[in-house]
């Protein structure tokens, strides 16, 4: 049995397709990441699964409880840290756990306990009484994060937990996201950082626009874009010219303009690279910057959408 | 037990919040003595001491101005207030006293050996009721001591020795105070109670439970606004994600609003009966089962707002609006039955109406338990709407 298993899940929003025929799966004890930029469909999928929002189609599945038919044993099974910090500021840190430890069922010492043992995991032992309102944003993000730990769920849902945190806090996070995963937690991790989803996750599920637009592990992803390169040019100049003698070039698969940076997918840079120059000198165009980057989530990105994951 | 939890932790905020002790205490404590104060002296200025104003001038100041004094002074109708002449004419010019009465130098002086106590003026408006009830108050004490001073003259006169006076005298005033004078007070005191204000003898009777009703939905601001931020800040769609079924959140919710109606209302009732002598527990089922009605109309109306609100701004706003109409409509600032028929009809239909209505049964009227079950009655059905009312709404909140 998958612990979270995601069919044709549909929701629409007016005219708006949020999340439009998704499909992806995680076996107990995976990390699954969902990578894609803002306004893709990840948080609507994650409501979805939390059972805040009712699916127009499809069917999801958690432990191998259904979250329409059965949400109670659904959400029994889950923890979700939301995007936004759901928390009470005027509460201080332990008072949040222990009220969210209530509501998921905790009582007495078993609570007490747990308590105090998220509070290490999150490594806020030592400012537990201080108001969340005092906290700073990585602070918050760790609280928010504990909240959903309490109860020992088989699934936790993490949808951007390092969304605007200092390196510092982000690195306590994902350590701690592996360190629960190798409890035996599966986590479903929604972020639009690809190193993350990099680092983390068994699979990858790459979202855009209410669709998943490639699944599978972080090698067979990078292979959709074979072993081509990316480099990112500046000019001196906007130029057709050289834009036309470039797509012309031996072993360029691939180039986009933007923001005026030239973004190429290359076969190999060494060979390519040296072409690129002898073309833009012959063109008159001035070179000014140049950014290699070997295959990653990035251009797996680019190769199947045509843009760039960040804005 | 989960319902409890969430309803604690409601509590929890808003009595960490310092401006709720501001709008469920202090603010309706104020209020209460001031609007007190306001009914008060907003009736004749005479009503609040029925007794009549009497500038007493006593420029004999001996024995006999004494004893006329305390005899006119044990009538309770009266009110002597011990004057200078100019001041007691001016007193009486601006209508602070109804009367002065002049007690010449010489009273008293030759009444030893001449039968006569001397005579004492009155100024007054001998037109008016009171001008001549202060007549007749005098009238008969004033010539009960004249008559007991000719008795111990006469006395005197024919045993031939003037040491006789004193005892004559005396047993004279006694024998008139056992036989006549004590009824006449009474029936003077019946004529200065004759009129009775709206709010019966008590002026809090209406300040108190007005006050009651007014801030126990001004306290909504705080309560309601617990779930406008949980809402906001986003700690709603996190309840709802956990095993919290919702309609077990919105009981948790009801239930820490109804608590904090509901110690709103027992602390303003005990401060009434303890400290303004308002008499709430003459009938206490009675008022504690109005003050509980009262308490779960105001909780399903702070749920409303909770639900629908967008803002704390809006919570403030919806709050004030519902207090001014409640309150306006529902006669506790003052009482329906003074008001236009139209409006009077229409405030009668409101919650607010039956919660002021409740109390003053007990209050005014002296009523108990019986007389309130219609007022608890329409409570409950305009708590039941305004709960129905925000379930619907509940149920459209988005995530
Ligand atoms: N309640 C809603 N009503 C209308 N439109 C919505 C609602 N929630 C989301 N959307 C729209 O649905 C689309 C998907 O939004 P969603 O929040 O799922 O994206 P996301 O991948 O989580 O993005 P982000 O990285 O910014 O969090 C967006 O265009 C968004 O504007
Ligand atoms: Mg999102």
């Amino acid at each position: 049995m998958n612990a979270i298993e995601v069919k044709n899940l549909k929701k629409s929003f007016g005219d708006l397709q949020a999340v439009d025929s998704v499909n992806f799966a995680a076996a107990q004890g995976e990390i699954l990441s969902l990578l894609g930029p803002n306004g893709a469909g990840k948080s609507t999928a994650i409501s979805m699964l939390a059972g805040l929002l009712v699916p127009d189609g499809g069917s999801a599945t958690l432990m191998g409880h259904s979250v329409t038919a059965d949400p109670q044993a659904a959400k029994a099974s889950l923890g979700v840290v939301p995007q936004d910090i759901a928390l009470y500021p005027d509460l201080s840190a332990r008072e949040n756990l222990v009220f969210w430890g209530k509501m998921y069922g905790l009582r007495g010492a078993a609570l007490n306990q747990r308590v105090d043992k998220v509070l290490e995991i999150i490594g806020l032992s030592e400012r537990q009484k201080d108001r969340i309102g005092k906290f700073s944003g990585g602070m918050k993000r760790r609280v928010n994060i504990g909240a959903a730990l309490l109860h020992k769920p088989d699934v936790v849902i993490m949808d951007e937990p390092t969304v605007g945190i200092d390196p510092q806090s982000r690195r306590h996070i994902l350590d701690n996201v592996k360190a629960l995963n190798k409890q035996g937690m599966t986590v479903l991790y929604t972020t639009h950082y690809m190193e993350e989803a990099a680092e983390l996750s068994d699979h990858i599920a790459i979202m855009d626009q209410g669709k998943v637009i490639a699944f599978g592990t972080h090698a067979e992803l990078i292979k959709l874009v074979g072993e081509q390169t990316r480099i990112d040019l500046t000019l001196n100049t906007e130029s057709t010219v050289i834009f036309d003698a470039w797509r012309n070039t031996q072993g360029v698969s691939r180039i986009d303009a933007e923001n005026g940076t030239v973004t190429l997918l290359v076969d190999d840079s060494n060979l390519v690279l040296p072409r690129l120059f002898e073309a833009a000198a012959q063109a008159n165009v001035r070179i000014t910057s140049v950014d290699i980057q070997e295959p990653n989530l990035e251009s797996v990105f680019l190769h199947l959408t045509g843009r760039a994951l960040r804005d | 037990m989960r319902i409890l939890d969430l309803a604690t932790k409601d509590l929890l905020q808003i009595f960490r919040d310092k401006k709720s002790f501001l709008f469920l205490a202090a603010m309706p404590i104020i209020f209460t003595l001031f609007m007190g104060f306001a009914y008060n002296s907003g009736e004749d200025g005479a009503e609040d001491d029925a007794r009549i104003s009497v500038a007493w001038v006593d420029e004999a100041d001996n024995q006999f101005s004494e004893l006329l004094f305390e005899r006119l002074d044990e009538n309770t109708a009266l009110s002597l207030v011990d004057m200078e002449e100019a001041s007691a004419m001016d007193a009486l010019a601006r209508g602070d006293m109804l009367g002065v009465l002049i007690i010449p130098s010489a009273f008293g002086e030759q009444a030893e050996g001449t039968s006569a106590l001397g005579q004492i003026t009155l100024v007054t408006d001998t037109l008016s009721t009171e001008g001549q009830s202060l007549y007749q108050l005098l009238r008969v004490p004033v010539s009960q001591l004249a008559s007991a001073v000719e008795i111990g003259t006469l006395t005197a006169d024919v045993i031939g020795d003037s040491a006789e006076f004193s005892p004559a005298f005396t047993l004279a005033l006694e024998e008139w105070d056992e036989h006549q004078s004590r009824s006449l007070v009474r029936t003077e005191k019946a004529v200065a109670q004759e009129e009775e204000s709206w709010f019966g003898d008590n002026p809090y009777n209406q300040a108190s439970p007005g006050i009651v009703v007014q801030f126990a939905i001004i306290g909504l601001i705080t309560s309601a606004q617990i779930l406008v931020e949980e809402r906001k800040n986003r700690t709603l769609q996190r309840l709802m994600s956990t095993a919290m079924r919702t309609w077990e959140i919105v009981a948790g919710h009801i239930l820490a609003m109804f608590t904090l109606a509901f110690l709103q209302i027992a602390l303003l009732v005990l401060f009434g009966q303890w400290v303004l002598d308002v008499n709430y527990l003459h009938a206490p089922l009675a008022t504690l089962l109005i003050s509980a009605a009262l308490g779960i109309w105001v909780a399903s109306m702070g749920l409303l707002i909770g639900v629908v609100a967008k803002s704390d701004d809006q919570v403030i706003l919806f709050s004030m609006v519902a207090m001014f109409f409640f309150s306006a409509l529902g006669g506790t600032w003052f009482p329906l039955d003074v008001s236009a028929g139209g409006f009077a009809a229409f405030g009668r239909l409101m919650p607010s109406y039956a919660a002021m209505n409740g109390l003053q049964n007990i209050l005014i009227r002296g009523l108990g338990l019986a007389s309130i079950w219609q007022p608890v009655a329409i409570l409950m059905i305009y708590a039941l709407g305004f709960f129905m009312l925000a379930l619907w709404r509940f149920r459209k909140i988005g995530v």
